[in-house]
C-alpha cells in the first residue's frame, strides 16, 4: 500500500462501477486526501451552523434530518376567495399569452381608505345621478399623477411646489376622458392635499430607479440599473442608418397619429351633424304637428331637407352617388313639383359635366406629353401652343463687343467703368443680332430636351439663317468659306482674363440679359393677348390647330 | 464531508476581543451579547436598535446562523449576566466605548464606506489577526472619505465567517439600514477572488450575473410581513421594496402580477381589477399537477421586477442591481380554478458566457420541502437537455441551493449508475446523459465517497448508503407517486436571440 500518487482521472475514462461489498475500504485516507471540493455557498456562509449539520447529516445518510430551519409561513385571515374569484379555466392547449401587467391592472391608482372617506364626502353634495364611482375617481386621482408625473420628471430631486389646477387642465386634451374633466375640479383639492402630505412625491408607492445622482450607487433602494450593452462597433454609416431608421419611425408614427386625429374629427363632425340633422328633423315635426293642430293642409315637404340651395338633388342621384359627401343615408322622395323645371338645368349640367370631363382628360393628356411633339395626324393632344412657347427660349445673344485692341490697355483704365463709354462702345461694335425688334416671337430661341436614353436635344427655331436670300444651295455652299473668312479677319490677340475685359464682359452680360427678359416678357404678353383674342373669335379651332414639328413651329398667325 | 473546515483555526482562537458586562443603556450597535433563542443562549451581533414605547427593541444577528433567522428581539432576551463583546474600539487605549461616547457619525449614509472600513490589503492582514485589522482600517477611517478608490483588493468575494465575525460593524453606523458587511480576507481568499466594487459592478454589467456584490447585502430585513395568496409570509431578507413599505406591519403580493401594497384597501381595490390569472408568458411544460410559463424579462419588464423583488426576500445573493432584460424566467405553478399560482421559478440569462443554465432559483416559501425545489432543477437540466447543452447554476449557491442540488445531483446519478448491467462509466458519459457538467459530475461523486482509488484504478462505489437513499426514494414514489417533468410534455425550442433582439427588441 505504498503512498503511490493516483492516476490522473480524465473525464473521458471510463470507470468501473462496483458496491461498497466488491472492495475493501482500506484505502479510506487516500479518499481523504483527495481534492477539496468547493461548495459554491458564499464562503462566509459555508461555516453556518445549520448548513453544517445538514451537510453532516446527509453525509451520514440520514436525509430527513438535513433540514435548515427558516421562517415559517401561516395561513391567511384574508378572505382569499373574495380576492381571488374563481374564473380561470384552463384551455386545452398550452397557454400563449403576452399581455403585459399594465395590461391586465385596470387603472393604476388604486384608492386608499383616505380616498374612500373623501369619495364618500364629495358624493354626498351630488345627486343621486352625478355622483363619481370608484373607477371614476380612480381614472382622475391617475390623471392628477400622471399629470404630475409628465410635467415635473423630478420632483424627486427638486422639490417643485404641488402642479395647480390650471396646469392640470392645460394637459387634458381630447384623449381625456368626460368624466375626468367633470369631476377634476372636485378631486383636485383631495389630490393636493395628500400630495402635500408627501412632499408632492407619487401617491403610488414606487421603486426608486437611477436619478443620475451620486448617491446612487450606493443606495441599496436604487434597483434594476439599466444595463449597458456591450458596444456595438460604431461606424458612421450604422449611426446614420439608425439615425435614419428611428427618422423614418418617429415619421410613420406621427402620420399614423395624424390619420387617427383625423379619423376622430371626421367621425366627431359626422357626429355633431347627425345631432343636428335630428334637431332639425324634430323642429319641423313641431311644425308639422302645429299645422296639424292649425288645420293647415299639406303634404310631408316640411320634414325632409328642402334647401334650395341643394339643388343636384333626387333625379341624378340614381346615375351618380354622392360621392365626396358624408355618407349620410340619400334623402328619399323629393317632390315632383321641382323634378319638371329642374330637367333642364339636370340635362345642362350633364352636359357641363362631360365638357369638363373632356377638357380635364385634354389637360391631363398635355401634360403627359408635355415636352413631347405630337407627330400623329390628328394628334390627340391638341395644340400644345402655349406649353410649346414657353418651353422655348428666345436666345438671347449677348454678343460681346470686340473690345479694343490690347495696346490701348492703358488708356482703358479710367474709361471701362464708365458705362455711357461703353454703352456707346456697346452700341457702335454691336453686331446685327443684338438688334431686337418688337416682334420678339421672331427671335431665334431653342428649348433643351432629354430623349430616350438620356440623350440631349437642342432643338432652335426662327434661327435668323444668314442664307435669308433665295440661294441656291450649291451656290451658297460655294460662298461658306469666303464669309467666314471675312468675319475672321480681324483677329485680335487678347488676353482672355485680362480684368478690363473680364469686366466689360459682365456688365454687357448684364445689360443683354435684361433687355432680353424684358422683351421675352413683351412677347409673352403679346402672346398671352393673341391667344385671347383667338379663343374669344374662333374657340373651336384651338383644338383642331396643329403647329406641326416643333423646329420650324411657325407663331400662329392672325 | 465535502467541506473542510478550513477555517475552524480562525474561529477557535480569536484574538483578545474587549469584553465586559453591559447594560441595556451601554449595547449599542455592533455589540455582540449573548441572547435567548429557542431556549438556549448564543450569540448574537446587535444590529439596529429602535425605540419602542414599551421600551428598546435591537434587531440581532446570531452570529453562525443564516441571517434569515435575524430577528427584532426585546431586551429581555439579551442576557445581561454575560460579558459582551465590544465592537473594536476607536483607538486601543480606549478601553471601552462609553454610552456618552458616541462614535463618529460622519456620513454614516455612505455605504461605500462600509467595504473600505474593514481592510487594506496590508501584509500583516494576512496573518488574519483581527487586532491588526482593526488597527489597519483606522487611517482609512479617520479620512472619513469616500475611499472607493483606495479599497479595490479588500473586498473579497470569498470570505470567512471566522475573521468577519469577529471584525464587526463600526459602531458610528447610526444609520442601521445603511451597513453593510464586514468582510476580511484571510491567507487563503487572499489570493483569488479580490473584486472591487467597480470591477463587480462591471462584471454585473457585462456578463449579466443574478450573483450579488457582498457589499450590497442589507443587513437588515425592511418587510415585517407578507400576505401573498392564501399565506402570510415571514421575508428572510432585504428588498429593494419602496422604501414606506418598511413602516408598514403587512405588505400584499398579488398572487399573479406580483404587485405590491402598503395599503389593504388599495389592495382590494386592485384586485377587483387585476384580470391576470397566470404568470405572463407562453406555457412550455404541463403535466397534472403543474405548469410551467417562460417569461422574457424584456417584453414583460414590470411583472419581472415584481418578480425579483419579491424573490429578492428569500434570496440573501441575489442582486437586482440591474434591470431584468437579459434573463428568461421561467416559472413553475399550480393550477386550480383561480389560475395558476406561482410555486417557484428560475431565470436563466437569454446568453451565458460562463455556460450556466440557471441563475437564480427559488421555491416560494409557502411551497418549500414538497419537492418543487427538485422539479426547478429538473427542469432546467431537461431544458439544457433541450439546448444540448452542458449547464450548471451559477454560483454562489445559497445553503438551501447547495443542498437542493447535491440531493439532485446525487439522485439522478445514482438513478443512472444503479441501473442494471451497468459496468462502467465515463464522467463525460454521465454529463452528457444528465446535462450536468463534467465537473459537477465529478464533484458530486466525490462528495458522496462514491469515486474511489482502489488498487490502483478508479472506481465508482454504489456505497450502501446512497443504494438505500434510492431505494427509500422509489418506495416512496411508489406511494406518492413520482414527480418528474417528462420531456415529451415539453413544447420548447431554446430561444434565438440575435445581438440586436437582445438590445433593442426587434
Amino acid at each position: 500500500m505504498g503512498r503511490t500518487r493516483p492516476k490522473k482521472l480524465t473525464s473521458k475514462a471510463s470507470i468501473p462501477v462496483v458496491r461498497e461489498h466488491d472492495i475493501d475500504a482500506i484505502e479510506e485516507e487516500v479518499q481523504n486526501a483527495l481534492q477539496q471540493i468547493e461548495t459554491g455557498v458564499e464562503k462566509a456562509e459555508e461555516s453556518e451552523f445549520h448548513l453544517q449539520a445538514a451537510i453532516n447529516a446527509s453525509a451520514q445518510g440520514k436525509v430527513n434530518e438535513a433540514h435548515i430551519p427558516t421562517p415559517e409561513t401561516v395561513l391567511s385571515s384574508l378572505r382569499y376567495d373574495e380576492l381571488y374569484p374563481p374564473i380561470f379555466s384552463q384551455p386545452a392547449t398550452y397557454i400563449r399569452f403576452s399581455s403585459t401587467v399594465e395590461d391586465c391592472c385596470g387603472c393604476p391608482y388604486n384608492m386608499t381608505e383616505e380616498d374612500d372617506v373623501f369619495l364618500k364626502i364629495m358624493n354626498e353634495k351630488r345627486d343621486a345621478a352625478d355622483r363619481c364611482t370608484e373607477d371614476q375617481f380612480e381614472e382622475v386621482m391617475h390623471f392628477f399623477e400622471e399629470t404630475a408625473q409628465t410635467k415635473q420628471p423630478f420632483a424627486a430631486v427638486d422639490n417643485p411646489p404641488v402642479l395647480s389646477f390650471t396646469e392640470i387642465q392645460d394637459a387634458m386634451d381630447a384623449a381625456v376622458e368626460e368624466s375626468v374633466k367633470r369631476f377634476a375640479k372636485d378631486v383636485y383639492e383631495h389630490w393636493k392635499s395628500r400630495r402635500t402630505e408627501t412632499g408632492n412625491r407619487s401617491l403610488m408607492p414606487s421603486l426608486k430607479f437611477e436619478t443620475g445622482q451620486e448617491t446612487d450607487d450606493t443606495d441599496p433602494y436604487v434597483c434594476f440599473r439599466r444595463r449597458e450593452v456591450r458596444q456595438i462597433r460604431k461606424t458612421r454609416g450604422r449611426d446614420a442608418q439608425s439615425a435614419d431608421k428611428l427618422r423614418r419611425l418617429r415619421k410613420e408614427l406621427e402620420d399614423a397619429r395624424q390619420l387617427v386625429a383625423l379619423v376622430r374629427q371626421r367621425e366627431l363632425a359626422r357626429k355633431e351633424m347627425l345631432a343636428i340633422e335630428r334637431q332639425v328633423f324634430l323642429q319641423r315635426s313641431e311644425v308639422k304637428e302645429m299645422k296639424r293642430k292649425l288645420n293647415l293642409k299639406d303634404d310631408d315637404e316640411d320634414l325632409i331637407n328642402q334647401k334650395p340651395k341643394k339643388k343636384p338633388t333626387e333625379a341624378p342621384a340614381v346615375q351618380r352617388p354622392v360621392a365626396p359627401q358624408l355618407r349620410m343615408p340619400p334623402k328619399a322622395g323629393t317632390q315632383a313639383a321641382e323634378d319638371l323645371q329642374l330637367l333642364e338645368d339636370v340635362q345642362a349640367e350633364k352636359e357641363n359635366e362631360i365638357l369638363r370631363d373632356i377638357n380635364q382628360n385634354i389637360a391631363k393628356h398635355i401634360k403627359w406629353n408635355e415636352g413631347y411633339v405630337d407627330f400623329t395626324r390628328a394628334p390627340l393632344s391638341p395644340s400644345p401652343e402655349r406649353t410649346f412657347q414657353a418651353a422655348f427660349r428666345p436666345a438671347i445673344t449677348a454678343q460681346l463687343p470686340t473690345p479694343p485692341s490690347s495696346d490701348s490697355s492703358e488708356n482703358m483704365m479710367d474709361t471701362t467703368l464708365d458705362n455711357p463709354s461703353t454703352l456707346s462702345l456697346r452700341d457702335k461694335l454691336a453686331p446685327q443680332t443684338m438688334v431686337m425688334s418688337d416682334d420678339t416671337s421672331r427671335m431665334p430661341s431653342f428649348r433643351r430636351r432629354i430623349g430616350r436614353g438620356g440623350r440631349l436635344f437642342i432643338d432652335r427655331r426662327n434661327l435668323v439663317s444668314r442664307c435669308r436670300v433665295e440661294l441656291d444651295p450649291w451656290k451658297a455652299d460655294r460662298f461658306k468659306y469666303d464669309q467666314e473668312d471675312s468675319d475672321e479677319e480681324l483677329d485680335f490677340e487678347r488676353d482672355q482674363f485680362d480684368i478690363h475685359i473680364m469686366q466689360h464682359r459682365a456688365i454687357m452680360m448684364a445689360k443683354a440679359r435684361d433687355q432680353a427678359a424684358a422683351a421675352a416678357q413683351a412677347q409673352a404678353q403679346a402672346q398671352r393677348r393673341l391667344q385671347a383674342d383667338q379663343t374669344a373669335n374662333n374657340p373651336g379651332q384651338t383644338m383642331g390647330s396643329n403647329p406641326g414639328p416643333g423646329a420650324i413651329a411657325p407663331t400662329p398667325e392672325t | 464531508m465535502g467541506v473542510r473546515d478550513s477555517h475552524g483555526e480562525a474561529t477557535a482562537t480569536p484574538d483578545p476581543v474587549e469584553k465586559g458586562f453591559a447594560t441595556l443603556n451601554t449595547i449599542r450597535i455592533g455589540v455582540k451579547a449573548m441572547v435567548q433563542k429557542d431556549g438556549e443562549l448564543r450569540k448574537a451581533e446587535i444590529l439596529s436598535i429602535r425605540q419602542r414605547k414599551d421600551g428598546p427593541s435591537f434587531y440581532v444577528h446570531y452570529v453562525d446562523f443564516n441571517k434569515r433567522l435575524d430577528e427584532w428581539i426585546d431586551s429581555t432576551r439579551i442576557d445581561l449576566s454575560h460579558e459582551v463583546e465590544w465592537p473594536q474600539p476607536e483607538k486601543p487605549e480606549k478601553k471601552k466605548a462609553g454610552p456618552g461616547n458616541k462614535a463618529p457619525s460622519k456620513n454614516a449614509q455612505k455605504r461605500a464606506r462600509a467595504g473600505s472600513r474593514e481592510v487594506s490589503a496590508t501584509p500583516d492582514l494576512l496573518t488574519g489577526k483581527n487586532t491588526n485589522i482593526g488597527k489597519a482600517q483606522r487611517p482609512s477611517k479617520a479620512g472619513g472619505k469616500e475611499n472607493r478608490d483606495e479599497t479595490p483588493a479588500n473586498l473579497s468575494v470569498l470570505d470567512s465567517e471566522a475573521i468577519s465575525a469577529d471584525v464587526t460593524p463600526k459602531p458610528e453606523m447610526e444609520d442601521v439600514d445603511m451597513i453593510g458587511v464586514s468582510f476580511t480576507d484571510t491567507k487563503e481568499e487572499h489570493e483569488q477572488g479580490k473584486m472591487s466594487r467597480e470591477e463587480e459592478i462591471e462584471r454585473l454589467r457585462t456578463s449579466g450575473s443574478m450573483t450579488q456584490n457582498p457589499t450590497e447585502i442589507h443587513r437588515v430585513r425592511n418587510l415585517n410581513r407578507l400576505q401573498m395568496g392564501k399565506f402570510d409570509i415571514e421575508p428572510w431578507y432585504f428588498s429593494p421594496y419602496p422604501a414606506s413599505f418598511s413602516d408598514v406591519d403587512m405588505v400584499y403580493i398579488d398572487e399573479f402580477c406580483l404587485s405590491y401594497f402598503d395599503n389593504k384597501r388599495a389592495f382590494e381595490r386592485h384586485r377587483s381589477k387585476c384580470t391576470l390569472v397566470h404568470p405572463p408568458g407562453n406555457e412550455i411544460y404541463r403535466d397534472d399537477r403543474i405548469s410551467f410559463f417562460e417569461v422574457d424579462g424584456r417584453r414583460q419588464r414590470t411583472w419581472c421586477r415584481n418578480l425579483c423583488l419579491l424573490s429578492k426576500l428569500f434570496l440573501d445573493h441575489k442582486t437586482l442591481y440591474y434591470d431584468v432584460d437579459p434573463f428568461l424566467f421561467y416559472c413553475m405553478a399550480t393550477r386550480d380554478e383561480t389560475g395558476c399560482h406561482l410555486v417557484g421559478y428560475f431565470s436563466k440569462e437569454k446568453d451565458s458566457a460562463e455556460g450556466y443554465n440557471l441563475a437564480c432559483i427559488l421555491t416560494l416559501p409557502q411551497y418549500q420541502r414538497l419537492g418543487y425545489g427538485r422539479l426547478l432543477i429538473a427542469f432546467s437540466y431537461e431544458l439544457s437537455k433541450r439546448e444540448g447543452k452542458l449547464g450548471s447554476p451559477e454560483k454562489p449557491l445559497s445553503d438551501l441551493g447547495l443542498l437542493s442540488y447535491r440531493q439532485y445531483w446525487r439522485e439522478t446519478l445514482v438513478e443512472l449508475l444503479i441501473e442494471p448491467g451497468r459496468e462502467s462509466m465515463s464522467e463525460n458519459e454521465l454529463a452528457v446523459l444528465t446535462s450536468m457538467t463534467e465537473k459537477d459530475v465529478h464533484e458530486t461523486l466525490v462528495v458522496f465517497n462514491m469515486l474511489r482509488y482502489h488498487k490502483g484504478n478508479w472506481v465508482i462505489v454504489l456505497t450502501d448508503q446512497v443504494v438505500e437513499q434510492h431505494n427509500k426514494r422509489l418506495e416512496k414514489e411508489k406511494i406518492k407517486g413520482s414527480r418528474k417533468i417528462d420531456p415529451a410534455r415539453l413544447q420548447w425550442k431554446p430561444p434565438v436571440f440575435t445581438a440586436s433582439s437582445r438590445t433593442w427588441n426587434w
